[in-house]
């Protein structure tokens, strides 16, 4: 079986820096990636270039078998790849529901004219979104869906996490990248992110994810397998025993071991 | 509903004085109710809440009494033809400032070309009927569509910067209409177009005055109600656009990009369509002025207009729809109230939006959130 997502030899310039030197990784579908690093490694770079957000100079990335070198943002998040971000980038002004809907925009079936004269279609449509987004709501926080229509700014910064990651999951990806979800949060926090993702692990078994993540308890908990980065490459690949033993990531993340007369 | 009829009917009654007030005395009378009235509502909370109560729950009934003052409006504005006129041009205001709200409050695209694609609209109906001999109606139907074309085409590739720099094209945009209009032969240069024909519908010219209920109405009223059924109808197209998959997209473009971008919607085309629609209105606004008022001329579409069609949104609003409606029926009959401080009242004008931004930047009827009915 071929992976859902392989990259290979995806390279990322800015100016004469290498922020990404030829990085081939695979995922499985179903599987739990986990991704870890030093800061300024290339993860979100990394990130940045399957989405599309940034262009890759060199290699490809092949998505289901296509290749999305080249295509925009907007068009790769179609195809079923679904992220959330470092910092959160929901819109603080509009409702719980809307920032989750939005998620199903790409999705809708009504056009232009069912909007303004055949309203009833349209109507029928978003009865079924706001179901949906109460559902997916009520998975992390049972709370969530009674405030669906407060502005989402006025939700504590757990429960604007859960929101973003709703948004991701109303697209109903294959894919879904999450770029550091315990960023800013408490331990108790993070341990409540933990169950929440394996909510989403139960709920869809089918979905593949790939995760960013500085915390090694959520890195070891979730992820089947782990890559490495440091200066933009892959440094090492594996179980996240394997990973957390070999020398060039320890020697990323602790610094050289030096002998001591 | 007593409650909302009663507050819509007393609101009927101010307003009407305070248009036809002529002596000092009972203005200064009607200001000091109007204001004694925003007081009440303002601070004595009870009246407050149980207003607020009383308008959610009768949303229709408040609806339906808006209308029938609307449409009662000119029966008492009958024996002034002036401002029969100045009614009707905040209804154009209100058509106009659904059209640029879409645009600046819904998509944040910062559109200050208004008065140019207002001015598109009116010229367009005044070469297709004086020059070409269009029957008016055909030709307000036109202008709009030559607004929406020439947008599309001239600002598809600046539609991709952001912010400011979409602002100071759209500025320079109306400078360039404007030595265009001053200059171009065709276009009538400084004199602009004269005798642009009277609408006429099914042999009805709006130039006869017509009789409500045995009162004598001035002319001005056909175009008063035409301008009322074209006020409702932008908004309850845009209103309805507002709340669907495109508003909703639109909000999301104008607050994050990236994140829209990563949720699938194509920001180029986001941002095109949001114009386009917007433009639209705009440009019917300028379409109709030009047969109301029978001549179009390049001070009528110069940058002064664009400020003016901003601070509709702002004081009423931003992203707001009836917020756009308060901020007309506000922004354009005051400064004629105004008319005795002369030059000053533009000062005062600048003072209010200055105000504005600094204590209720939110405007006087701010957004809620979707509720998708």
């Amino acid at each position: 079986m071929s992976a859902l997502l392989e990259t290979r030899g995806l390279t990322v310039r800015f100016g004469g820096l290498v922020a990404l030197d030829a990085v081939d990784v695979a995922v499985d579908g179903g599987e739990t990636l986990g991704v870890i690093g030093p800061n300024g490694s290339g993860k979100t770079t990394f990130f940045n270039a399957l989405t599309g957000l940034y262009a890759a100079a060199a290699g490809d990335i092949r998505f289901e078998g296509r290749n999305l070198v080249g295509l925009d943002a907007h068009v790769i998040s179609r195809l079923g790849m679904a992220r959330t971000f470092q910092a959160s980038r929901l819109c603080l002004g509009l409702s719980v529901f809307d920032n989750v809907l939005i998620g199903m925009h790409a999705r809708r079936r009504s056009g232009l004219a069912d909007l303004v004269v055949r309203r009833a279609r349209f109507l029928a449509e978003i009865r079924d979104a706001i179901e949906r987004a109460a559902h997916l709501l009520a998975l992390f926080n049972r709370e969530l869906p009674a405030r669906g229509f407060e502005p989402v700014g006025q939700l504590p910064q757990i429960d604007r996490r859960r929101v973003e990651i709703c948004r991701a999951l109303a697209s109903e990806p294959r894919l879904l990248l999450l770029d550091e979800p315990s960023a800013g949060m408490s331990p108790e926090e993070t341990a409540e992110l933990m169950k929440d993702l394996q909510i989403v692990r139960e709920e869809m078994p089918g979905l593949s994810v790939i995760i960013i993540e500085h915390d090694m308890f959520v890195i070891e908990g979730v992820s089947q397998r782990v890559v490495a980065f440091n200066y933009g490459r892959k440094i090492a690949e594996g179980s996240f025993a394997a990973v957390a033993a070999n020398a060039e990531v320890r020697e990323a993340y602790l610094g050289r071991e030096t002998a001591r007369a | 509903m007593l409650l909302v009829l009663l507050t819509e009917s007393a609101l009927f009654v101010l307003i009407a004085a305070a248009v036809l007030a002529e002596r000092p005395v009972a203005l200064a009378a009607t200001g000091a109710a109007i204001l004694a009235g925003l007081a009440a509502t303002r601070f004595v909370t009870p009246l407050r809440t149980a207003l607020g109560r009383a308008f959610e729950r009768h949303h229709a009934t408040a609806l339906v009494g808006g209308a029938a003052g609307a449409l009662a409006l000119p029966l008492a504005l009958s024996a002034s033809p002036y401002w029969t006129f100045v009614a009707t041009l905040a209804l154009l205001y209100v058509t106009i400032g659904q059209g640029l709200n879409f645009q600046i409050g819904t998509a944040g695209v910062l559109n200050l070309a208004g008065a140019a694609f207002a001015g598109l609209g009116g010229y367009t109906v005044g070469l297709l009927t004086v020059s070409a001999g269009w029957p008016s109606w055909l030709a307000v139907l036109v202008g709009p569509l030559v607004a929406v074309t020439v947008g599309a085409v001239l600002f598809v590739p600046i539609l991709k910067t952001r912010g400011h720099y979409l602002a100071l094209v759209t500025i320079a945009f109306v400078f360039i209409f404007n030595i265009l209009m001053n200059n171009l032969e065709f276009t009538g240069g400084p004199q602009g177009i004269k005798n642009i024909p009277t609408l006429q519908l099914a042999g009805y010219p709006f130039t006869t005055k017509p009789t409500v209920f045995g009162i004598g109405l001035p002319a001005h009223a056909n175009f008063y109600y035409a301008a009322l059924l074209m006020a409702a109808l932008t908004t309850w197209i845009i209103r309805r656009l507002y709340d669907s998959w495109l508003g909703l997209a639109l909000n999301t473009l104008r607050d994050d990009e990236i994140a829209a971008k990563c949720c699938g919607i194509s920001i180029t085309r986001g941002k095109l369509v949001a114009f386009s629609i917007g433009n639209f209105f705009i440009g019917l606004g300028g379409a109709f002025y030009a047969v109301m008022v029978g001549f179009v001329s390049p001070p009528d579409f110069d940058f002064g207009y664009s400020l003016v069609m901003l601070s509709v949104i702002i004081i009423g609003g931003v992203d707001s729809i009836p917020g756009v409606i308060l901020g007309a029926c506000l922004l354009v009959p005051l400064p004629e109230r105004f008319r005795f401080l002369h030059e000053y009242r533009l000062l005062l004008y600048g003072v209010v939006i200055v105000v504005m931004l600094l204590y209720r930047p939110q405007g006087l009827w701010p957004a809620k959130v979707r509720r998708y009915r």
